[in-house]
């Protein structure tokens, strides 16, 4: 704060340096004449007359002789009077030169406001603010808003003019940008307030109907895709419009004017337009325009919402018709393959189109979580799909390849509520394989456990891990067994033997069947000399499991190698010593159960090409009554003959119901020891929150039904794992 | 706008300078001397428009009716950027010429330089006229100060004029503090409060609590109820912690027998952490504290007793006492019989200081080492001391006056 004047007790001191002013009552006058008439003459352009210097001293006298308010009262009112003259000289002028005008003379004020300013500079200091009045500068601008701008002649022209230029411009027309700009500039100058009053209010008000009865046009004519495309050509327009000419703060505010009216209000209508709306996009994967609805639609509350619901809808649907027509059902390896192919569209469209939106890709992933769950086959599904790959489906794939297919089968896989469901198929699936020896790549087959293991966990795949352990064994038990014994066993028939581990595979107890006397006896030979290696060990043959290669000679001499299962085997060795045998006396001397035996015989003697047995009567389905021959004129181009035994590849309706009890009874302990654990933590909890803890800690292998988990709970307490507290029935306590 | 390769000549009070457009330049446009050269006022295509008569040499030469020894002076801190005013040249004088050509800003730049505690020299000591004792002086943003003196508050500008007092009625002044150059609060005694501080809101208390009243509307915008066993309504000290976000509020010695400091959160509305000595002080010659202030790392409390021994106090710890530093080398200074006042604190730039009687002391480092002290010969015991505006003045008890301290500017080399 430097005010007031230089400190007075000083006088003497000071009196030298003074300018010799004779206290004359007219010096004021006098002095303020000459100024009054400095302004005039910058006003007129006509300066270059001027002293500054003597100027400048004059007005600091006035300042220091206390004549601070006459200066300024003056230069308030001469101002005034010389904007009251231009405002009329602007609204004299016509049409068009109206703005050019206006701009010139506030060029002009601007160049004259600093010019005054540099000569009222000392009061600018010193008497301006001791007296709490505007600075020059900012006075000379309150002064062209009030004589100027709100001037009833100039303030509705002006705002007129600019608003036509505007909307001449959204027509097409070309205008003068440069003196648009310094005209907003002009109004942004006099303070943020009039630009916004004085323009900005009215230009979005204009704006807003203008958009608005343009969009019902649009609406009316245009597809989704024109009439997002010309939303989009408005929206730069506009900012566009906004970097060249208007204030930077406006463009928030005339874009979402926009938004509002070309986008919200037709949000609805747009996306579920007939033909052309989101779901028609999303058919015909039309990125573009995917991308533009994504891009406009993120400018508003809600956009993104409403396109990602209908998105959301359309999936569930489309996929639960996928997953639901039972045509579809038919082929399994068929039906994942449409899944996937639906995923990889649907992931292109989110990537390309919304930007890898997070939240979409979450809608997406909880619509396939949605349908792939209606139908309880999918696990089987999902495992006979990377069944049929991993047999040959693979071949010739690179390494990369397999990677990239077995990753999307393990995102499908992360959809699936039963995990453990999969898990069931996919051990029964990988049995097959390798006692077949069917399996293309190790690596791939490893790789998809490594995966499963990630996902699950350890013990989700220690079993199928075993598994391949007891293949590795097998391998090397039958080279030492056949390196010890080889002089024992002569030329008898050569015996591969896989030991598996109980448990670790999906057999079922079964009844061995009469295997022939010649295999008989190097069975024998391996169970001891596997029995007297392991001790401890229990052996028992899975004759339901095994193959064998056996060579035959038909009528003409025809050597063939036949491929065949154990149980065809045994079958065949009969007719080694007779030519024919009744449906009775096979069963009587193999012993193989009724229905494999009925398999097998049908693909002895009923397939055609394969039919190295002969059925009489003939017909396709085997009765207890049929009888056999051996079919001495069978022929075939090829040396190595394979019979495959006829299976379902899909599982039968009752083999589905035992894997799905089956299930459901390995699932009881899962449910059970979550219980107990969860129960050894808290002591004591109630009915709901057990359902929802034993929920949440086994929903990564599967849903648990909340009734068979009360079912469970009532063992427990059966059991005395848990009791009910006696006062409020509704919870538990543990019992250690 | 000089011909002749930027030169430009001046005839001020009939002694000519020449200089260049680089140096005017540096006084800005706005300034008389940027306006003077600006474009708008050179347009007339003879020389002579400039309102002296033409040059020689043709080089443009104005004319400027001023003392010329004043001239050469800001003319030297144009061109150098630093202030050598002649022994026989009044300070007054150049700054009131300083005003006329709009340097005054140049000048008081240049006039000291930027605050060192260890640097300080003695620059003016001032005579007040008020009777009776100064209660408070305050530093200005920009140099100048104020003295609360009974029922009025003197203001001093950082040319050291003082201006019209300013008071509230006359009642009696116990505090006053600067929330900008322009704006001066004052607390008097038959208001509620006993005293504030500049903050964004300016919290003050009654027996109650403390209130908080915000900076631009002035009205009262929180309140903060004395919990038990805090008192917060007599409190001799409050200081924002900006890191922190808390209060602190020392209630101390004389005015209460129990020395309280605590930190307040005002979101919470709690203490967060406190100290009190109830119950340890026995006997007056105990060591009480008599002033606190919080430390510019906001993780400690400086503390001073009666016999002037410093002493400090963890934030981090609740439980921790004061940690006194012995300072007995210091206290031979006290004459005994003479009549003193209470010892005070404040921290500048990572300094501490502390007045005692005659002098102030300044501590630096993280170890607070005594590095100087502030002495005059004569005018008592120093009641009250304020630093800001690069300035320490220091009031005297008796007398009626203050010191101003200033640094130096840099040396030449």
């Amino acid at each position: 704060m430097s005010g007031g004047g230089p400190p007075r007790k000083r006088n003497f001191k000071i009196e030298e340096f003074k300018n010799r002013v004779e206290l004359n009552p007219k010096y004021a006058e006098r002095t303020w004449k000459v100024l009054e008439h400095a302004i005039h003459e910058i006003y007129n352009h006509n300066a270059s007359g001027l002293s500054f210097e003597e100027l400048y001293r004059s007005a600091y006298n006035m300042v220091l002789h206390k004549y601070g308010e006459k200066l300024y009262g003056g230069l308030e009112s001469t101002m005034t009077r010389r904007l009251k003259e231009i405002s009329r000289s602007i609204e004299v002028a016509q049409g068009g030169l109206f703005l050019e005008e206006l701009n010139t003379k506030w060029m002009d004020h601007n160049k004259a406001l600093q010019m005054i300013r540099d000569i009222l500079m000392y009061m600018d200091r010193t008497y301006v603010p001791s007296s709490s009045r505007t600075p020059v500068h900012e006075l000379g601008l309150n002064l062209w808003r009030d004589h100027i701008i709100h001037s009833p002649m100039i303030h509705s022209r002006l705002l007129d003019t600019l608003l036509d230029l505007i909307h001449k411009e959204r027509m097409g027309e070309v205008i003068n940008r440069g003196l648009m700009r310094s005209i907003t500039k002009m109004l942004m100058d006099l303070g943020p307030a009039v630009y916004q009053d004085d323009f900005e209010k009215p230009f979005l008000e204009v704006s807003a109907s203008f958009y608005s009865g343009e969009s019902q046009e649009f609406i009316q004519c245009c597809d989704c895709g024109n009439y997002l495309k010309k939303s989009e050509r408005r929206l730069n327009e506009e900012m566009d419009r906004v970097s060249h000419y208007l204030d930077a703060g406006s463009e928030a505010k005339i874009t979402s004017v926009v938004e509002k009216e070309m986008i919200a209000n037709h949000m609805h209508r747009l996306v579920h337009m007939e033909n052309s709306g989101l779901v028609n996009m999303l058919i015909d994967d039309k990125y573009d325009d995917l991308a533009r609805m994504y891009n406009l639609f993120r400018r508003v509350t809600d956009g993104l919402l409403t396109i990602r619901n209908l998105m959301t809808s359309y999936l569930r649907e489309t996929g639960k018709q996928l997953v639901t027509d039972p045509e579809k059902l038919k082929d399994p390896v068929e039906f994942v393959q449409r899944l996937l192919n639906e995923k990889d569209k649907h992931d292109k469209i989110i990537n390309v189109a919304f930007g890898n939106d997070k939240t979409f890709q979450n809608a997406l992933n909880s619509s396939f979580e949605y349908f792939i769950n209606l139908n309880n086959r999918s696990p089987e599904f999902i495992s006979l799909y990377v069944d049929d790959k991993l047999r040959k489906g693979l071949k010739g794939a690179t390494e990369e390849d397999v990677e990239v297919i077995l990753d999307k089968v393990m995102m499908l896989f992360r959809y699936l509520q039963e995990k453990d469901v999969f898990e069931k198929y996919y051990k029964q699936h990988l049995a097959k394989r390798l006692l077949s020896g069917k399996t293309v790549s190790d690596d791939a087959e490893r790789s998809m456990i490594v995966k499963l293991k990630t996902e699950c966990g350890y013990q989700f795949t220690s079993k199928l891990e075993g598994m391949f352990t007891d293949m590795k064994t097998s391998q090397d038990t039958m080279q030492d067994f056949y390196a010890k014994k080889s002089e024992e066993l002569g030329d008898g028939p050569t015996l591969d033997v896989h030991i598996l581990t109980t448990g670790s595979w999906p057999t079922q107890p079964c009844p061995p069947c009469n295997l022939p006397p010649e295999i008989l006896t190097i069975c024998d030979k391996f169970r001891s000399y596997y029995l007297g290696t392991h001790s401890g060990r229990r052996l028992t043959w899975q004759t339901n499991m095994g193959t064998a290669d056996i060579k035959a000679t038909f009528g003409k001499g025809q050597k063939h190698e036949l491929n065949v299962s154990t149980y065809q085997m045994c079958v065949l060795m009969l007719f080694n010593s007779t030519d024919g045998l009744t449906y009775k006396d096979i069963e009587q001397y193999t012993k193989i159960p009724a229905s494999d035996l009925k398999r097998c015989l049908q693909s002895l003697a009923c397939v055609k090409g394969k039919n190295v047995l002969r059925k009489e009567p003939m017909s396709k389905d085997i009765s207890e009554d049929d009888t056999f021959y051996f079919n001495d004129k069978f022929t075939s181009k090829l040396v190595k003959v394979k019979i495959g035994t006829v299976v379902a590849q899909k599982e039968s309706e009752p083999e589905k119901q035992e894997t799905r009890q089956r299930v459901e009874e390995d699932r009881k302990p899962q449910i059970e020891a979550a219980i107990v654990r969860i129960m050894k933590s808290r002591r004591v909890l109630d009915h709901n929150s057990i359902v929802a803890e034993v929920t949440k800690q086994l929903q990564a292998r599967f849903l648990p039904n909340p009734v068979v988990i009360k079912k469970r709970i009532e063992s427990l307490i059966e059991r005395e794992f848990l009791e009910r507290d006696k006062t409020d029935r509704k919870l538990y306590t543990y019992l250690a | 706008m000089g011909l002749g390769g930027g030169r430009v000549r001046f005839n001020v009070g009939g002694q000519v300078f020449e200089t260049t457009t680089t140096t005017l330049a540096n006084a800005g446009r706005d300034s008389m001397l940027g306006a003077l050269l600006d474009s708008s006022w050179n347009l007339a295509p003879t020389i002579s428009g400039g309102g002296g008569g033409g040059g020689g040499g043709g080089v443009a030469e104005y004319f400027i009716d001023r003392n010329p020894a004043c001239f050469a002076v800001l003319l030297d801190l144009l061109r150098t950027g630093s202030l050598h005013v002649p022994p026989q040249l009044p300070e007054k004088l150049l700054y009131r010429e300083a005003l006329y050509y709009g340097l005054l800003d140049h000048v008081r730049a240049a006039r000291w330089g930027a605050f060192d505690g260890d640097r300080l020299l003695l620059a003016a000591s001032v005579p007040g006229r008020a009777p009776g004792d100064g209660t408070a002086i305050r530093a200005a943003p920009d140099g100048g100060c104020c003295v609360a003196h009974g029922g009025a508050v003197h203001v001093y500008n950082w040319m050291l004029d003082e201006r019209r007092p300013v008071s509230l009625d006359h009642s009696q002044v116990n505090d006053v503090a600067y929330l900008d150059e322009g704006t001066l609060l004052i607390a008097a005694r038959e208001r509620l409060g006993s005293m504030m501080e500049a903050w964004p809101c300016s919290p003050r208390f009654n027996e109650y609590g403390i209130g908080v009243w915000d900076r631009a509307s002035g009205e009262q915008a929180d309140f903060f109820y004395e919990p038990p066993g805090c008192a917060l309504g007599d409190a001799d000290k409050l200081q924002w912690l900006d890191a922190t976000n808390a209060l602190m509020v020392a209630t101390l010695f004389p005015k209460t027998d129990n020395c309280f400091i605590g930190l307040l959160d005002f979101r919470q509305k709690n203490v967060v952490w406190s100290w009190s000595d109830a119950g340890t002080a026995a006997s007056l010659d105990d060591k009480r504290v008599l002033h606190a202030i919080a430390m510019e790392d906001e993780r400690s409390v400086c503390v001073i007793n009666q016999y002037d021994d410093l002493g400090f106090l963890d934030f981090r710890s609740n439980a921790g006492g004061v940690r006194w530093s012995s300072r007995s080398k210091l206290m031979n200074r006290k004459v005994p019989g003479e009549e003193s006042c209470y010892p005070k604190l404040s921290t500048h730039g990572g300094q501490l200081f502390s007045s005692m009687n005659d002098s102030i002391s300044v501590f630096s480092g993280p170890e607070c080492v005594l590095t100087s002290t502030l002495r005059r010969s004569n005018g008592g015991a120093i009641c009250d001391f304020s630093i800001g505006g690069d300035r320490l003045f220091a009031l005297h008890n008796e007398e009626n006056v203050f010191d101003v301290w200033e640094t130096p500017p840099p040396p030449i080399i």
